[in-house]
């Protein structure tokens, strides 16, 4: 008797921790259900310099159900303006170059980096997610969702599905998911698509010959792409302080990838600008992305680590270290600094600039977005429970781009210039949730 | 008109760091400490907890009989319907049960039937007791999440349970009204929301209950519950012989030499109090009980 009791104490909490949470967790649920939707409402604001603004304003809610379904719904509204860089590089005198519609031009200055200054659009965006676990006896371990994502801009649409299966296993300490996703996209450019590696024409915009001329560099008025996503994940808890999740995402791109506002300049061997040609990419993209996050509790702390490689057949490679640290202060406040550092190898068919006289590949591009380039991200996030039991959130970070050369050497006049222009952007950010 | 309900108000005073609020209920003095600068916001949760309280207190308390309670025990030998919230308290005893191998049974109130703990050398009669032992027993009650049933002539009660319910369920409530730290104590059942402003204890006392000395321990929390069982007022002493009011609900008698007093801490209140209960019923083993389930615990003897 004695032994046996021996044995049985030490389950004692054990067991009554489950007794307690079949007794107050059920009443939590009952409680819940009956509150109406969790909100969050955020306000952005991304500047780079001299460059892009955007400013979005996001309204997501969340609605839990009785028997743990939970539906989740998302509207998003972005409105950039200013300028991008289209590609050209920078020469000792001004340039010129007709807008991607055709109707009229606009100019650079001597020594500048061209940026396309049309740039300028609207989106809205609503996403919306349903998971439920499955209620079946011999599936009770599993949960499913699945959503859909609609995305509007002017020229620019964007419909995708999803469904994800997620099994508990080892008593919950374990979760594996897979996942499938398709999106179609369809952009419609102002003015057309441009015929891949036609000569721009450049100018006066308001006559006859112009837009006869203009019409030959058009092949169609839009085009498109299909995206299939596979996702497998993992999930497990090490012990009652960290938790850990790998991933491994597939993706695969069929159809329009080219941008067509996007041109890359042919110079001389002296360095100097001959004629644009509208950059061209190839029509199928297959990336493998692996995913590694940890999160581990401290006393009070979090830290979050995260590392992600992604390659695609593309030869683009690409690297990202995320880390976040949670540090709660006093009544509920915390401040969260977050360091995230990228960096990327270019595009095979990535060049900054073509020499007049050598072949023209078949696929090129000139934007930096696919060359090579490192990023940094320094920030800090502050936020605050309210008496009313709302929350409020602050975050500003600093962003650096650093574009690199792919190894190219530059010839004549562009040694003179910025072939790699960095951007640096802010961000700010107030989140509201209620 | 029950002389309780025409009691039922909150009284709102302010101390250092915010305001308490102060009702009774269960029979007890019952108190909110809010760490809140708003006034009015501090009444409304006041309302909100004793008004939860109250609420547990009519549909639990064995003394009301139009209670749920009242109404089982009156229907003994039938089979009543239960809602959802009646279910889950029973099943929560039934584990309770389950866990102490029979020692914690909320049918064994009805040995109050024998035993009168008014200091008194009036010890009942083992016939007494024995008339009362087939009228106790968990295993007598059958249970679903629709209907209970148990023998003519059965009592059950909540007391065991009811009042550390009522702190969770009041402190859950609150929760969802407020972030401001909080600490709600019904009676000396005690829960807090979280540590105070920059993370600094709640500091709670807990008084010897003996008549000759009047010392205080302090226990700081931060997080979770604290529950205390045992009273050395009820007792029975004849001769040299005390008998403490802890029933063993398998002999009908007093157990031990239990300890006059067990405190527990744990994450809910309801298992603080649970744990202590059973602490108790352990008699003389209770320290070492406690001990080895690696339980956090102040004993006064």
């Amino acid at each position: 008797m004695q032994l046996e009791k021996h044995n049985k104490t030490p389950n004692l909490k054990a067991l009554l921790t489950t007794a307690t949470c079949a007794l107050l967790g059920s009443a939590t649920n009952s409680a819940s259900a009956q509150d109406n939707w969790e909100l969050d409402t955020a306000l952005m604001y991304y500047g780079e310099s001299d460059r892009v603004t955007a400013i979005e304003a996001i309204i997501a809610g969340q609605k839990t159900y009785d028997n743990d379904e939970v539906l989740s719904l998302k509207l998003t509204l972005d409105s950039l303006t200013g300028a991008s860089a289209n590609g050209a590089v920078a020469q000792p005198q001004a340039q010129t170059f007709t807008r991607p519609s055709g109707n009229g031009s606009y100019t650079e200055n001597a020594g500048k980096t061209p940026l396309d200054d049309t740039f300028k659009d609207t989106r809205l965006q609503l996403t919306g997610q349903w998971t439920q676990p499955l209620t079946y006896a011999e599936f009770e371990d599993y949960t499913l969702s699945i959503g859909g994502n609609v995305s509007k801009e002017y020229d620019y649409l964007s419909v995708s599905i999803n469904g994800n299966l997620a099994r508990d296993l080892n008593n919950k300490n374990t979760t594996l998911s897979a996942g499938l996703a398709y999106s179609f996209d369809k952009i419609e450019p102002e003015g057309g698509i441009p015929k891949p590696l036609a000569t721009m024409v450049i100018g006066d915009n308001d006559s006859e010959t112009f837009e006869q001329a203009f019409e030959q560099t058009r092949i169609r008025a839009d085009d498109d792409k299909k995206t299939l996503d596979l996702l497998l994940g993992l999930t497990q808890v090490i012990n009652r302080r960290m938790i850990v999740q790998l991933n491994y995402s597939y993706s695969s791109v069929d159809g329009y990838t080219t941008d067509p506002f996007k041109v890359i300049s042919v110079v001389d061997s002296e360095g100097y600008t001959q004629r644009y040609l509208y950059e061209n990419r190839p029509n199928e993209r297959v990336k493998h992305a692996f995913f590694g996050q940890a999160k581990y509790h401290f006393e009070s702390t979090i830290l979050d680590a995260s590392y992600r490689f992604m390659t695609d057949d593309w030869e683009i490679d690409s690297h990202t270290i995320d880390l976040r640290y949670y540090i709660p202060l006093s009544r509920g406040h915390y401040i969260e600094p977050h360091v995230r550092y990228y960096t990327q190898s270019a595009a095979e068919f990535y060049q900054p600039f073509l020499i007049q006289g050598q072949v023209t590949p078949t696929y090129v591009s000139a934007d930096y977005r696919i060359g090579d380039m490192n990023a940094y991200t320094l920030g800090i996030k502050y936020g605050m429970p309210l008496n009313s039991g709302d929350r409020l959130a602050f975050r500003v970070e600093y962003y650096k781009q650093s574009p690199k050369s792919n190894g190219t050497n530059a010839i004549g006049v562009l040694n003179d210039v910025e072939l790699y222009e960095e951007i640096n952007a802010v961000i700010a950010q107030i989140t509201y949730s209620f | 008109m029950n002389q309780n309900t025409s009691q039922r108000t909150v009284i709102c005073t302010t101390r250092d760091g915010g305001y308490s609020l102060t009702f009774e209920a269960m029979a007890s003095p019952c108190e909110v400490l809010l760490d809140h600068t708003d006034k009015e916001r501090a009444i409304a949760i006041g309302d909100a907890v004793a008004t939860e309280a109250w609420r547990i207190e009519d549909k639990y308390s064995r003394y009301k009989s139009d209670s749920v309670c009242g109404q089982l025990n009156a229907n003994a030998g039938q089979q009543c319907a239960i809602d959802q919230e009646t279910f889950q308290l029973l099943q929560f005893a039934q584990q309770c049960y389950d866990i102490s191998e029979g020692l914690f049974d909320i049918t064994s109130g009805i040995l109050r039937k024998a035993w009168h703990f008014d200091g008194s050398e009036n010890i009942p009669t083992q016939t007494s007791i024995d008339s009362l032992m087939p009228l106790i027993g968990w295993q007598r009650v059958t249970f679903n999440s629709e209907q209970y049933k148990m023998l003519a002539g059965m009592e059950i009660d909540f007391g065991g349970i009811g009042k550390e319910y009522a702190v969770d369920k009041a402190l859950m409530l609150a929760r969802e009204l407020t972030d401001a730290p909080m600490l709600i104590n019904f009676g000396g059942d005690i829960a807090v929301s979280g540590p105070r402003a920059e993370n600094t204890p709640w500091i709670i006392g807990i008084e010897h209950p003996s008549f000759d000395e009047a010392h205080v321990v302090y226990v700081k929390i931060t997080h979770g519950a604290i529950a205390t069982s045992g009273d050395a007022k009820r007792f029975l002493q004849v001769g040299n012989k005390r008998y403490g009011h802890v029933l063993n609900v398998k002999t009908g008698w007093p157990v031990e030499n239990p300890p006059s007093s067990i405190t527990i801490a744990a994450p809910k209140c309801v298992q603080a109090g649970i744990l202590a209960t059973l602490a108790l019923l352990q008699g003389e083993n209770a320290e070492s009980y406690l001990a080895m389930a690696d339980i956090q615990h102040w004993i006064i003897k």
